[in-house]
């Protein structure tokens, strides 16, 4: 009697796990086909030369194609070009945030409307961004940026077409449209900080420098954190506002890892170089953030 | 249908041309030639049009003024033929990598598409594209008379041919000349340069000669069809090889740095601020504005220059060949854009396509699309790709720009240019993305122009040893 209602128990047990998979597979099969899918093909594809202007040479190269790498001046170029943009931006978008976070946290009149015109670059499309950007704000003499400068006594300057100032503008573009990102999370979290440090700090601290860089500051370290993570894994896989300003130009000088990795890939048609660039730019993305991550769950513990 | 002479068809279609310039209205021309005539034209070819009736085909095109045309009179291509067509439209990068991606999975989306003749030899390397020999040897699909081949501009279709077998069919096309602003070069007591170095020269006195003028424009937007499309007629100018006997590139050459070193002196000196990124676009448009003196571009620009609603230069401007490079040499660009029939597609389709292509291609269509009001205020198409049109009387009075263009136009494309002008390998995706970048490094001063083509030839050695 007791055998055969745990085996009935079993069976209503094992129905039920067959309809949860049921339930979840179409979901998990979409899952697979739309990351899981295109990531092992990527990495194969990686191990093949795929050159579509040479067919005859196509075939399984094995690690041939990262070994190119070590190789490709154009390639370490821009990985150099890569660390500076990821770091100068992710830095400034922090600082500047926190600034702004500050600014509005004391509260002031308008600062609704302020608030929200804050925020609207990063509601716009990244080509959208790079392409107002490159006609109406930093066009020699008749852009917005151009026409201040020159009237400011500073002259027009070559925006998008000296290298080093092609690079300032595509870091200005990327921390313009993604400091409203760090701003949000920062305010939020300066206005989820418990009171009583803050009333205490009043009375404990003669400054408001001191205030807020031994009270605040480290409240708001596991928000930094996280900014940290999501705007450097954003800005290591820039494209579009960069690809609609410069399209990586002048010659290479804003040209990022994941500009290299189009013009591999699409107009020299050499895929399978192409997706051993696009996997060293993966494994540069994923073992940026897993050091973050273990700087947050230091910051927790 | 009666079989009927290249002689009278062209008297015809002459009389047929002449109604649209004696009523004055392009778009009752176009009608009255469609839907009266009822394709009386096209009936003179000897081939059954309907013989694939019902067959649907998508083909992709750029967004330009000639193929809109061509899609605002392809429904009478259906009307003829009882053969759908869908268009994609997509600007010529995107469209490209579209085609390309389209070619590399076989998934024969696109029967055809607006092709940048470069890129053919890559289509035969890959088997993507039928030769059209298969089409334009069938009697069943070509009445080879009526069509007339050999009218089509020679050297496009040169360009447009691997090993001596054509794989796309000139729709239209372009030549590079120089443009100039005719009141300035009287103002000084100019003659319309006859070397580079003269025209440097001119470039230098007519610089800001009003405070703000610049004194010359050419491409200086990265890109194979953009700095890689002028470049390479300075290059051949300066008497430049793209390869030795064995193959081994020879950009980096003597004329390879002195035409580089040539081009930059001109633009960073003398050409408009942020010319490092123009295209055709904005240099004509800076010229329509009187903000740039002269300029080395298509000659289709002409038709928005003369266009007083558009330009400030319309009747001041001049048009003329290129100037003589070192070697002796005037040296125009050579273009087209061409159409390809996908080769995985299946058989009626192929016919389906390649009856298109035909209709498109021939005079009839050539002619009623070059003046062709797709909205009102449309303009005539300067790149139709027939020898027959361009000496046409008829046609000239529409083109009629100045008393010359015409010929310069038609001598630049005939005699100022050659099949190989820029290097027609599969391997051209890369050497066009190698060069442009050493082009605009070089021009940007981020390297010499010795160091960017010394970089460039090691990457072209290395892209063709790897072959």
């Amino acid at each position: 009697m007791l055998a055969t209602s745990l085996s009935k128990k079993v069976k209503y047990q094992k129905q039920w796990e067959r309809f949860g998979y049921a339930m979840i597979s179409p979901g998990m099969i979409f899952l697979v086909l739309v990351t899981t899918v295109p990531l092992v093909s990527l990495l194969v594809m990686s191990c093949f030369r795929l050159d579509l202007t040479y067919p005859p040479g196509n075939g399984w190269v094995g690690l041939e194609n990262y070994l190119e790498m070590f190789k490709d001046a154009r390639f370490w170029y821009s990985i150099r070009l890569t660390v500076v943009y990821t770091a100068i931006t992710v830095v400034l978008q922090v600082v500047v945030g926190l600034c702004l976070a500050m600014a509005f946290f004391r509260g002031f009149r308008g600062q609704g409307l302020m608030r929200v015109s804050v925020l609207l670059p990063m509601i716009l499309a990244p080509v959208v961004v790079g392409l107002a950007w490159r006609t109406l704000i930093l066009t020699p003499e008749y852009g917005i940026l151009d026409y201040i400068s020159i009237l400011l006594g500073f002259g027009s300057k070559p925006w998008l077409v000296d290298p080093t100032w092609a690079l300032v503008s595509v870091i200005i573009i990327h921390t313009w449209q993604w400091t409203p990102f760090a701003f949000l999370v920062f305010l939020a979290s300066l206005n989820a900080m418990p009171q009583e440090p803050l009333e205490a700090a009043l009375l404990d601290t003669r400054t408001s420098w001191q205030r807020f860089r031994y009270i605040i500051l480290p409240m708001l370290r596991p928000a930094i954190v996280i900014v940290l993570i999501f705007r450097t894994m954003i800005a290591l896989r820039a494209f579009a506002a960069i690809f609609s300003a410069t399209g990586g130009g002048p010659g290479t000088a804003t040209e990022i890892l994941n500009l290299y990795v189009y013009r591999v890939s699409f107009n020299s048609l050499d895929l399978g170089y192409g997706a051993a660039l696009g996997t060293v730019l993966l494994l540069i993305t994923v073992g940026v953030s897993m050091v973050f991550f273990r700087m947050r769950r230091s910051s927790i513990s | 249908m009666s079989k009927v002479t290249r002689r009278q068809f062209l008297d015809k279609s002459m009389k047929v041309g002449g109604l649209v310039f004696a009523s004055g209205i392009a778009p009752a021309f176009v009608k009255r030639a469609f839907s009266e005539d009822k394709h009386a034209a096209y009936l003179n070819a000897k081939i059954n049009w309907r013989q694939v009736e019902g067959t649907r085909i998508k083909v992709l095109v750029t967004p330009a003024h000639y193929f809109n045309k061509f899609r605002a009179i392809t429904p009478q291509f259906e009307e003829l033929s009882g053969i759908k067509i869908d268009f994609d439209i997509i600007p010529p990068r995107e469209m490209r990598e579209k085609a390309v991606l389209d070619f590399g999975a076989k998934s024969g989306n696109y029967a055809s598409h607006t092709a940048d003749p470069m890129y053919l030899s890559l289509y035969e390397a890959n088997k993507w594209v039928e030769p059209l020999d298969n089409f334009l040897n069938d009697p069943k699909l070509t009445d080879k008379a009526w069509f007339d081949l050999d009218d089509i501009i020679p050297l496009w279709r040169a360009a447009d041919s691997v090993n001596g077998k054509l794989y796309g069919m000139p729709a239209e096309g372009e030549a590079t000349i120089h443009v100039y602003n005719r009141e300035l070069y009287e103002q000084k007591g100019f003659k319309p340069p006859e070397t580079l170095s003269e025209f440097m020269q001119t470039a230098k006195e007519l610089n800001k000669i009003d405070g703000k003028i610049a004194g010359a424009a050419i491409r200086g937007f990265r890109g194979a069809g953009q700095n890689m499309y002028i470049w390479p007629s300075l290059f051949l100018a300066w008497g430049g090889k793209w390869f030795d006997a064995n193959g081994v590139p020879l950009v980096n050459s003597e004329p390879g740095i002195k035409s580089l070193e040539y081009y930059c002196e001109l633009l960073q000196n003398y050409g408009p601020a942020g010319v490092e990124n123009w295209n055709w676009p904005e240099i004509m448009e800076a010229f329509a504005g009187v903000n740039v003196a002269q300029f080395i571009d298509s000659n289709s620009t002409a038709s928005i220059i003369e266009n007083p609603k558009k330009s400030k230069m319309a009747g001041k401007t001049g048009y003329q060949r290129w100037p003589k490079g070192p070697s002796g040499r005037r040296v125009s660009s050579i273009w087209n854009w061409t159409m390809p029939v996908n080769a995985v597609l299946p058989e009626k389709q192929k016919i389906a396509t390649w009856l298109y292509i035909q209709w498109l291609a021939s005079r009839p269509t050539q002619f009623s699309s070059a003046v062709f009001k797709e909205n009102p205020d449309a303009v005539v198409r300067t790149g139709v790709n027939r020898v027959s049109i361009w000496s046409d009387p008829e046609y000239r009075k529409v083109i009629n720009f100045t008393p010359d263009y015409a010929d310069v136009v038609l001598t630049a494309m005939k005699e100022d240019t050659d099949s190989d002008w820029r290097p027609r390998v599969p391997q051209w995706p890369k050497i066009g993305e190698a060069m442009a970048v050493a082009i605009q490094a070089a021009l940007v001063k981020q390297k010499t122009p010795k160091k960017a083509l010394d970089d460039a030839n090691a990457t072209i050695a290395k892209v063709m040893k790897r072959s």
